[in-house]
């Protein structure tokens, strides 16, 4: 028996200290409460005024006990569950847990035949669940594009009905518009069973984008609005470029990304108290040579690990970003840089780390990106899950039995642990110069794509129910008939 | 000894906001001509100030910097040039269009097209095209700017030209597009003018559109 004994059973990372951190809250609190955010939203506004904030036309301020209240009410720790009923499709979110996945609407895609850019398309959608639901360290699932080739407004809607049957992981929707996202939530209402089911195992989540600077969009908040008054997990993220729409010090720019965020967060509580939120966003920097958002850049992995640290400091999850790059092609450039923001954001233990596969800064979506972060992930996890110190793994006997000049290869105790205590690349080569010849001398990039079709050939995801088919014909339908009377 | 040209070309580059208008008033109480003073002395150093952004060796904030400081010229300059008769290069109306929330996109094309001389009348984002309309009756522009970031609202600048052309008003600007998902083949299906893929290449392109490049 161990008494009085220290287990640091992961790797340990941690940026800032709780006076730094304690230093940026106090930032936040002192901007909603004394600059504030205008919001264009008329309800949303009301329900802030009754919940206590000051409106003052469309600025609204939040006085700081209502932030912390609104702080306290929101779940550390909850679940989004499988749609058919998979344990290990379900996600745990909570401290120490990093999640990953993609991104949603890039306007072009890799495809995957001709490996060319070109417009994101209706059939790219299944291709890209089926990627997800195979790959074993992708947890949740975004479209990584923008349908192009369907009605302009039902883009949202034709993207939820293309993955819904073609990944049981959990879908992190974003819509245009409370229509759209009313159509998402009865395809995944059918599928739990009804309203009171699905709250009590909701299936999806529900993402919305506020305005940097310190703007709540009409679009987002009605999404906002749409998402507490139907219990759907929230995600409420901002995306300022540092030197642009946010400050250009890290610190500003959490600041001003976490007052976005929890001018959500009060809205979201004062509707549905305990409603699951995700706060955000993706912070990185407008480049000042190219004027791009970075999204490989390293102060995007640093800025999110500071506002992942703020906000399980303050009892949030967070929406991290990582696996992403700037690079237009499947190059070194977008493995370096993919892997090393899937690292980082795995150390931090950013809840739902998204846009693994956004490749050309947001541009345009890829499943090789994804299928080779994918990789990138699990040897990140294999790091992060860190070293077990116990009797058994001391191998202090193992090593008396061997003695000098044996080996270990017949020990029971390699056999105990050498598939649990070694990770096993998919992608990486490890065999000798000789084999790697005889077997085509493929590059990574080769052992991607091949991976790849090898995948989209013979992965058969979970089908959803026949009633849920039923559903999302009519959901469709429906949306067709909208736009057309619109029209 | 310098010449005014040259200094003014230095604080250009510089960024100095309040020299620029100082040697620029200098200039004028010299008897200089204040086409001169543009051509020779603001325009040489923001040519400058683009060809250093190109090598990398100039950054944006600097690039605005000048920008602003040559508006700060302008400002001193602009009755005696209206005065002695030169032609002004031009005005630009530019808004990101309707539905679309991005602005930093039309921000910065904005300011670079100020450095290169222009005046600008910023319309916001989500722009009806009711107002750009309403707008280019009111500034009489010579250029009309238009940014979208969607892909659902590139549609919008293809309304805007129509709602311009309905007005009687297309023969009166050129116009040109830009944004992320936008291309040259687009702005020329949509019937624009021009296109430009990011704001170095707006400003020329503004220049060119005004034959002033
Ligand atoms: C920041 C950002 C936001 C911010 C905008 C904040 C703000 N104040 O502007 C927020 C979070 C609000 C936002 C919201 C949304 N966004 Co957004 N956003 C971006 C992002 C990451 C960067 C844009 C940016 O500012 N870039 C920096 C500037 C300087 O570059 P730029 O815009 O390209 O402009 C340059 C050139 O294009 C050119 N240019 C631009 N305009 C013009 C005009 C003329 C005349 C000329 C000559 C040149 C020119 O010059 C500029 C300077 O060099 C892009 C990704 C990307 N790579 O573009 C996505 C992106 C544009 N967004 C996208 C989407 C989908 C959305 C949302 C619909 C998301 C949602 N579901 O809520 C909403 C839409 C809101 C709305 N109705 O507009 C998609 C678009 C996909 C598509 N199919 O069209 C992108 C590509 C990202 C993605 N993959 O999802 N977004």
């Amino acid at each position: 028996m161990r008494t009085n004994y220290r287990v640091n059973s992961g790797v340990r990372f941690q940026m800032l200290s709780k006076d730094q951190l304690q230093e940026l809250f106090e930032g936040v609190l002192h901007v909603l409460e004394y600059t504030g955010l205008d919001v264009h939203h008329d309800e949303a506004r009301d329900i802030l005024k009754k919940a206590g904030a000051w409106v003052d036309g469309l600025r609204v301020r939040i006085p700081s006990y209502l932030i912390k209240r609104s702080l306290e009410m929101a779940p550390r720790s909850f679940t989004v569950f499988a749609r058919d009923g998979n344990p290990k499709h379900d996600i745990h979110i909570g401290p120490g847990r990093a999640h990953f996945g993609p991104g949603p609407t890039c306007p072009n895609f890799i495809d995957v035949e001709t490996l060319e850019r070109r417009p994101y398309v209706k059939d790219d959608v299944p291709i890209v669940a089926k990627m997800v639901d195979a790959l074993p360290n992708i947890d949740f699932c975004e479209s990584l594009g923008t349908v192009s080739d369907v009605h302009h407004e039902l883009g949202a809607t034709y993207e939820f009905a293309g993955m819904f049957p073609n990944t049981s992981k959990p879908i992190v929707a974003w819509s245009y518009s409370w229509d759209d996202s009313a159509d998402i939530h009865k395809i995944a209402v059918a599928e739990a069973g009804g309203q009171e089911a699905f709250e009590k195992r909701p299936n999806y989540i529900h993402y919305c984008e506020p305005l940097s600077p310190l703007v709540s969009t009409f679009e987002a908040m009605d999404k906002l609005v749409f998402a507490a008054r139907h219990r759907v997990p929230l995600i409420f993220t901002p995306c300022p470029l540092a030197g642009g729409t946010g400050p250009v010090t890290a610190a500003g720019m959490i600041i001003q990304a976490a007052a976005e965020s929890w001018m959500g967060l009060t809205v979201a509580q004062a509707i549905q108290p305990g409603l699951p939120f995700i706060m955000g966003g993706v912070l990185s920097v407008l480049d000042m040579n190219s004027m791009i958002l970075a999204y490989g850049a390293p102060e995007l992995s640093l800025m999110m690990a500071g506002i992942t640290e703020l906000a399980h400091y303050v009892g949030l999850p967070v929406w991290q970003t990582g696996g992403c790059t700037d690079s237009k092609t499947l190059d070194e450039q977008a493995a370096i840089e993919g892997s090393l923001s899937c690292f980082f954001s795995a150390l931090t233990a950013g809840d739902l780390c998204h846009d693994v596969g956004y490749t050309e800064s947001a541009m345009t979506g890829s499943v090789f990106q994804l299928a080779m972060m994918d990789e990138a992930i699990g040897y990140s996890r294999r790091i992060t899950r860190g070293i077990e110190v116990n009797e058994d793994t001391l191998a202090v006997d193992v090593i008396r039995n061997v003695g000098p000049n044996g080996h270990y290869l017949y020990e029971k105790h390699t056999h105990r642990y050498y598939k649990t205590e070694f990770w096993y690349p998919n992608l990486c080569d490890r065999r000798n110069f000789e084999e790697w010849s005889e077997m085509g001398r493929m590059t990574m990039r080769d052992r991607v794509v091949a991976r790849v079709q090898d995948i989209l050939a013979s992965h058969q995801p979970s089908p959803i129910k026949p009633e849920t088919e039923k559903v999302i014909r009519e959901v469709l339908e429906a949306a067709e008939d909208r736009v057309k009377e619109e029209a | 000894m310098s010449t005014i040209y040259e200094r003014l070309s230095t604080v250009i580059i510089e960024g100095n906001e309040e020299k620029v208008p100082k040697l620029v008033q200098k200039g004028l109480d010299e008897g200089l001509v204040p086409k001169d003073i543009l051509d020779k002395g603001l325009i040489v150093g923001m040519n400058e100030v683009g060809a250093r952004f190109k090598r990398g060796d100039m950054f944006v904030p600097e690039v605005l910097m000048s920008a602003k400081s040559m508006q700060a010229g302008l400002e001193v300059l602009r009755p005696h040039l209206i005065a002695s008769g030169a032609k002004l290069i031009g005005k630009i109306v530019m808004g990101t269009v309707k539905g679309d929330l991005h602005d930093i996109c039309k921000n910065l094309v904005g300011m670079m097209c100020e450095g290169a001389g222009f005046e600008l009348i910023d319309l916001g984002f989500n722009v009806e095209p009711e107002k750009f309309v309403e707008a280019i009756k009111e500034y009489q522009p010579d250029i009309v700017g238009m940014s979208a970031l969607l892909t659902t609202t590139m549609r919008a600048m293809g309304y805007t030209i129509k709602a311009i052309e309905e007005a009687g008003l297309r023969d009166k600007v050129k116009i040109m597009v830009g944004g992320a998902p936008v291309d040259a083949e687009f702005a020329e299906r949509i019937g624009a003018d021009g296109y430009g893929s990011n704001a170095p290449s707006g400003a020329e392109l503004a220049k060119r559109l005004v034959g002033a490049a």
